[in-house]
């Protein structure tokens, strides 16, 4: 594993994209960044700007008027880039499945990279979550290397 | 003014514009009227008797459309809907944009959700709907077909 990819999976800074969420998932996120659960200890920061970011956490079903500017924030990423979505709406739409204003899950619009079900998920189900993705971004880079 | 005095002067003053009274409960009650009449009591009731203008909301009922316009006056604690039903044959109505500038945006988004026709509002475009919603295309009515061939309506589990 090189520094660059070891500092980038030891300081992940994260945007946060409601695309119409009924904001529980998005309080069980902020609620990860109080003392309590501290996902700080991971060196995870929350970021104002998707510029700065390394990882997208998406929480809500996709709808018409968001997928063209999904992508744009998603273009917009500097690489190496992560997705998370988080909650039910966002894997699969929830109850809004058949909504005339859902079209498709989020990983039709963009590539997913852990899905953190539940609705909403608990913190600890978060942190797991990404931290497993952590641990098998780890397992990739090594693979192979002595 | 009490509630029943209200009631009374609104039978008085449109004595054939009333269809129906229903009271539905202490605070509640729903005023049918004719749809010609909607813009001459909604202004007696934002005008002369002060109620405010919640929001409007449209139904599409077996075989007629159905405009709700909530109002409220506080001073007797009252909820008032003015209640208009619109056959599917003529789907259009007087708009209240010359009373109150507040209905701009519902009557839009009733426009674009249930395709009915707001006779006189400066802008009757579309609301919340994306760019590439197809013309004619009402997603609140009840014969709604889905358009999309790209949509995904299965969970993938």
């Amino acid at each position: 594993m090189g520094i660059l990819e070891n500092a980038f999976l030891k300081s992940l800074w994260v945007f946060h994209l409601a695309t119409g969420s009924c904001n529980n998932c998005d309080i069980e996120f902020l609620d990860c960044l109080t003392p309590r659960h501290d996902i700080e200890r991971f060196g995870m920061l929350l970021t104002g700007s998707i510029k700065h970011a390394d990882v997208l956490l998406v929480t809500g079903a996709v709808n018409r008027q968001c997928i063209p500017r999904i992508k744009r924030l998603y273009e917009q990423m500097p690489k190496p880039r992560l997705v998370v979505a988080i909650g039910e709406c966002a894997l699969s739409r929830g109850i809004f499945v058949h909504s005339y204003n859902c079209p498709m899950p989020l990983d039709h619009v963009i590539p997913v990279d852990v899905y953190i079900p539940g609705c909403p998920p608990k913190p600890e189900a978060i942190i797991a979550g990404l931290v497993k993705l952590i641990e098998s971004r780890k397992a990739q880079t090594t693979q192979g290397k002595p | 003014m009490n509630r029943q005095e209200l009631l009374q002067e609104l039978r008085e003053r449109f004595p054939n514009q009333m269809i129906r009274v229903f009271e539905k409960s202490a605070k509640r009650v729903y005023v049918e009227i004719k749809p010609e009449a909607i813009v001459r009591v909604a202004e007696y009731l934002f005008r002369e008797i002060g109620a405010r203008f919640n929001i409007a909301s449209g139904v599409d009922g077996r075989d007629h459309m159905e405009i709700l316009y909530h109002f409220t006056v506080e001073e007797i604690d009252l909820v008032i809907s003015l209640r208009v039903t619109l056959p599917k044959t003529k789907l259009e109505i007087n708009s209240l944009t010359s009373v109150f500038t507040a209905a701009r945006w519902i009557e839009r988004e009733i426009h674009e959700l249930l395709g009915i026709n707001f006779i006189g509002h400066p802008e009757l475009k579309r609301l919340l709907l994306p760019e590439d919603w197809p013309q004619g295309v009402y997603p609140l009515r009840k014969d709604y077909q889905e358009w999309d061939p790209n949509a995904v309506r299965d969970r993938g589990v």
